[in-house]
Parts: C-alpha cells; structure tokens; sequence
C-alpha cells in the first residue's frame, strides 16, 4: 500500500513538472497564431482547474461558473476599453466607448458622466488597474455573497448547481438588457492592450503568453498547495460526510464559502487573461453552454485532480480546434466532443488522471508482486489475483 | 387584463408541457435530463417530416412524436442512463452529450451530408410547420380575442396532464414507478421489475417532449438548437414545484408562467425572464425541496 502512494506522490510530482516544463517551453515550438491559441486553452485549464476545486475537493459542483468568468472578462474589457484607439478619438478629450455615441441621443454631452443614465459607472474604468483589480475582487465578493447564503443554509448536491446555473442566466439577461451600458449581445470589442510600466501587452506576442502561462504555473501550485493545508484536508472531509464534519466541530458552511469563493476568484482571474489574449468580452460567456462545458471538460480530466482537469480542458479545446479545421471533421466534430463526453462519464468516471492513477498502480502492483514472486513463490500469484 | 393572464396561461402551458415530461424523468428516477430539450426538437422535426412526407397535418404528428420520442428515450436509457442511476450530476454531464449529438444528427442529415445526400427537412436550416386553418382564425368572446392555437395548447397540456396523473395514480405501473420513486431498493424487494419499469418511465417522459416538440412547432422556427434553452426552463418548473410532485409542475408551471407574463407586459422579454430566474433562486433556497413535496423515506 505504501508503495502505491510513494508512486502516487512521485507520479504527481513528476506530472506536475512535466506540464509546467512544457507551457513555459511552448513558445519555442509555435508561431505567434498558435501561442496566442495556446494561451487561451490555458486559460480554459485554469478554468477546469478552478471547476476541480470546487466540485473535486468540495462537492461543490459551480454550474455557474460562468458568471465570475463573465464577471472578471467584463471588469478589465470596460478598462481595455477606455484605452482603445476607437474610444479616444471621439471628440472628447476624455475616452469615450464608440457605442455609447452610437446610440446617445442628440445632443447629449460626449462625457462618461453623463452620455447615458449608467454610464457613470465607466468612470473609475478610466484607471487600468482598478479594472484589473476588479477582475478579481468583484467575482470573489459576488461568490462570498452567494456562498454564504447557499452554504449557511445547507443547501447541497444538486441544488447548488441548480442556483448556480440560475444566477449565471440571470445575471447574463441583465447584461444584455443593460445595454446602453454593456452593449447587450454585442459585448465589448475593439479593445485596447494591457500595459504594465509601459510594455503593451500585445495577444500575439511571447511576452502575452508567458502572463497567462505564467499565471496559470502560479495558480496550479497554489491551488495545489492549497488543497494540501489542513483546510484543504477539513474540506475533503467534509465533502465525504458533512454531518459528521460538523459533528467533529468543524465549521462546514465556512470552509465551503471560502473554497467556493477562491475558485470563484481563480474564475475571475481567468476571465481577465482570456480578455488579454482574445481581445473581447461578451455575454456568451455567461451562457449556458460554456458553464457545462467547463464542467465537462473538468470530468474529462478528472474530477478529482487539479491538474488533471487543468489538462482535460486544454485538451478538449485543442481537439475542437483541430477537428473543426480538419477538412473531414468540420461538420462532425461537434458529434465528436459530445460523443467524448458520454463516453468519458460512461467508462471513465474519474477522468484521465484517474486512468494515469490506476495505470501508475498497476504496474506498481506488477512490479510488487514480481518481488514477493521472486522470494516467496507462490503467495504472490494469490495476492496478485485479489 | 384577460389578455395578460391568457399570455402567461399559455406561457405556464408550454412550461408545463416541457416540464410534465421532466418531472417524470427527473422525478421518478433521479435523472437530470439534459437531452429533454432535443427530445422537444425531435418531436419538432417529426412534425416537420411528417408534414412533408405523409403529408399530414400537426394532430396526426401528435402521435408520430410521441412514437419517435419515447423511442428513442427508450434507446438513451438502454445505452447511457441505466449505467449511471444514482449518480444525478453524471446523469446531468452523459445526457449533455447526448444533447450534442442529437443536434449534430439532424443538423447533418444523421451523417448522410458525408454522402452529399439531403434530405428536404433536416439540415442546419429553419423549419416551418403550417398549423391547421381552423386552429389560425382567433374569435371574440366580447372585447377578449381568444387565440385559438394557444387555448389548443392548453387544453392538450392539461388533457396530457390529466393522462400523466391517472397513469401514475390509477395503474398497477404507476403504483410501481412511485414505489421506485420513494426508495428504488425496497420497490425492488418488493419484486418491482425496476429496470423494466424505469425505461417504460423514461420513455414515457421522452415521448412527452416529443408531444411538447409538435405544439412548439406551431409557432416557433424549427431549428437543430431550438432545445436547449427549453430544457432549463423546464428544470427550474420541476424543481420549485418539488420533486417528484405532479401537483407542484402544474402549480409552479402556473406561476412562473404568469409572472413571466406579467413582467413581460410591464417591461420587456429580456427582463421578465430574469425576474422569472431571480424567483427560481429565492424559491429554491427558501425551500429546496420545492412547493410541494412529499416526505420521502
């Protein structure tokens, strides 16, 4: 049995450097359009990553998580916005969004203050950074709000994703509807580049990728450390057993709120990067669609793995986009990804770092028994039939 | 005023006829089915076909659907959803799946398209489905304009109801689906063929969609993703309604439909359904197990 887990532990130990040695040597391998693709699919890991906290470590499965992703794109694009070639050269001194002029009313002031009733709220945008820090503070208070209210009322299972996936359909109405504000359906594009100390940003360049990879190679580590902190055991343990959690005397409802809301923020954090290398933010991000499909790609990987669901995103995207180039495959490779998904949940119910896992196991066991055949033949091959 | 309750009673009917089928899937057997959108697009599509290959009108595709449907539900709990009862959110990740491909099956001609070969009907295009005439002229009762298609909707959605209730509580099968639905082990033990009994369940429930499927068809665009937007909508009915509750559907399909309707009036579409959302949230962490509820176990 210790064999298994010291295998185990090595296995992740060197998984986990395999895949970080190998995003951050992308870049020598890929042209400028593949890298700035790459970094996007890292971004879906962090996202999957982010799906594997909540509902892998917590039992918490976030149907909406959508919503914060949608949140933390929204919160940066209003500043990228602001900084945009279009939104400086509209007659005013101070930026203003080319489809708040679009659709002002005569003779309304070319002013953020005052061009529509809620355009105000852009005012603070003007400010890079408060739209960065936004990015990340706006979903992780919006997530301790709902968490609190979810978790101290003991709602669990299947309720919560059902109110996850609510609020995420909500909230997207409300952006469509406020559009004066928002740009409905249309979102914000045209946006402008992230600069830090006078470095742009630009999506195509190496000096892009390495943000989001490195940000991705920071967040898996700490999201891995994390899990390993006696808080991060606690909540295990009450994801087995919550009664017995509390009867332990644990908190259950706080260490839920707060591995909701941190996954929450991984969200919101992912949604700001996606912004840098995509150069748009919509309300499709908030459909419903995409909040499944993280959760799928996330019991692709493997539920129950950080970086397992990290790579299973990365991995149904990169099959997506190659299938759906493949002159053959463009009509089918939707069927294809669904088809993955029934079949994943159907034979694989814990994903590839599942499969890696019992793989790693079995030829441990293998090798284990080889051992005791050697010394004692015989009372292997039993044990080795069990 | 009547004009405004007429709109949301019908827009209750349609929730209800998505929902009816739900709260049995769901309901009965625990089973979070994303693909009962696509069902309601198949039933769409045999209205379709059958309009242009039988030549038939929308009540001989009433029947047709529900065939079709509970086919092919009997089909998806034979090969995916029997190997996964008891494990709600994996029934929830396979069925979204399923979703996909039903989609991309009739949007590429069930893979004929690989062949260069059409069929008039399927395809990514929209679909239009000619309702009766006599179901097309609205009448006047007074100053209030009855639509004859929408009272359609809602006398079949409560003939469909009333049929769902008498199966459930007037037959020896409906007696086993409810035994399966308080406690699956006992009901076995009791010598309940539960598997058996499941899949006639599940594909009674498809074959509602399918039925649901025809009525849409009547006045929305048919169209491959025309399910999946309905699917929630009808989850969130069965759930503020209590699980396993006819009762509940029927009640909370009433009073999401009319508060969509109110507030579609007083403001506009886009808003009315995010106040219909808002209510869902409230409603389900006030009481999770829904309106009506029974005590299980």
């Amino acid at each position: 049995m210790s064999a298994i887990l010291t295998n185990q532990r090595l296995l992740e130990g060197f998984a986990y450097g395999l895949f970080i040695v190998i995003i951050l040597a992308m870049p020598a391998f890929m042209d400028e359009f593949w890298l700035n693709r790459i970094a996007k699919y890292l971004v879906f890991g962090m996202l999957g990553l982010a799906i594997a906290l909540s509902w892998g470590y917590a039992g918490v499965l976030n149907l909406g998580q959508g919503l914060f992703f949608g949140i933390g794109a929204y919160m940066v694009a209003m500043s990228l916005k602001l900084q945009s070639f279009t939104s400086l050269q509209q007659g005013s001194d101070k930026p203003v969004p080319d489809f708040m002029l679009w659709n002002a009313e005569p003779g309304a002031p070319t002013e953020l203050c005052c061009i529509n009733q809620g355009s105000f709220l852009w005012i603070p945008f003007q400010e890079q950074w408060f739209g960065v820090a936004m990015a990340v503070v706006v979903p992780t208070l919006i997530a301790y709000f709902i968490g609190s209210a979810i978790f101290r009322l003991r709602i669990s299972g299947v309720y919560v994703a059902i109110i996850t996936l609510a609020l995420v359909l909500l909230v997207r109405l409300l952006i469509i509807d406020a559009q004066p504000v928002t740009n409905g359906f249309n979102g914000l594009t045209d946006l402008g580049w992230l600069t830090i100390g006078g470095f742009e940003f630009d999506p195509y360049l190496v000096e892009t990728y390495y943000l989001v990879a490195g940000s991705l190679v920071v967040v898996l580590l700490g999201a891995r450390w994390l899990v390993a902190t006696r808080a991060g055991l606690i909540l295990q343990a009450t994801r087995d057993d919550p009664n017995r959690a509390r009867y332990l005397g644990y908190n259950v409802a706080a260490y839920q709120v707060f591995f909701f809301t941190v996954s929450a923020a991984i969200a919101g954090f992912a949604g700001m990067l996606y912004v840098l290398a995509s150069e748009f933010a919509s309300p499709t991000f908030m459909d419903l669609a995409f909040s499944i499909s993280m959760v799928v790609w996330a019991a692709v990987g493997g539920r129950n793995s950080l970086l397992g669901a990290c790579i299973g995103a990365i991995l149904i995207n990169t099959i997506e986009a190659t299938a759906s180039e493949t002159e053959l495959l463009q009509e089918a490779w939707k069927a294809i990804i669904g088809l993955i998904f029934v079949l994943v949940v159907l034979f694989m119910p814990r994903g590839l770092a599942g499969l890696m896992q019992d793989l790693v196991a079995f030829l441990a066991g293998r090798q284990r028994s080889k051992r005791r055949a050697d010394e004692k033949p015989g009372v292997a091959v039993q044990e080795a039939g069990e | 005023m009547a004009d405004v309750i007429f709109i949301g009673l019908s827009l209750s009917s349609i929730l209800l006829l998505i929902a009816l089928g739900l709260t049995i899937t769901y309901g009965a057997m625990g089973v979070i089915n994303m693909a009962h959108g696509e069902l309601v697009m198949i039933g769409a599509y045999t209205a379709v076909m059958s309009g242009i290959y039988l030549g038939a009108n929308l009540f001989v595709a009433l029947p047709l659907a529900f065939i079709v449907a509970a086919g092919l539900g009997l089909l998806i709990e034979r090969l995916v959803i029997r190997h996964l009862y008891g494990r709600i959110l994996d029934t929830l990740l396979a069925t979204w799946g399923i979703a996909i491909l039903l989609q991309q099956a009739i949007r590429l001609e069930f893979g004929l398209t690989f062949f260069d070969i059409n069929i008039e009907g399927l395809g990514p295009g929209l679909q239009n489905v000619a309702i009766p005439s006599f179901l097309n002229q609205p009448w006047m009762i007074g100053d209030f304009t009855v639509q004859p298609y929408r009272s359609f909707i809602i006398l079949l959605t409560l003939a469909l109801t009333a049929v769902t209730w008498f199966l459930l509580y007037r037959t020896s099968l409906g007696v086993q689906v409810r035994a399966i639905m308080r406690n699956p082990d006992m009901a076995a033990a009791c010598g309940i063929d539960v598997k058996r009994v499941s899949a006639y369940t599940f594909a009674y429930g498809s074959g509602l969609a399918g039925v649901a499927g025809v009525m849409l068809a009547g006045f929305k665009t048919v169209s491959p993703d025309m399910g999946s937007s309905l699917v929630v909508e009808g989850f969130l009915v069965v759930v503020v309604g209590g699980v396993g509750s006819l009762l509940g559907t029927v009640a909370s399909a009433g009073l999401l439909g009319q508060v969509n309707g109110l507030f579609a009036t007083w403001t506009n579409d886009i808003l009315a359904s995010a106040v219909v959302f808002g209510l869902v949230i409230l409603i389900i962490m006030w009481r999770p197990q829904g309106l009506f509820s029974f005590k299980g176990r």
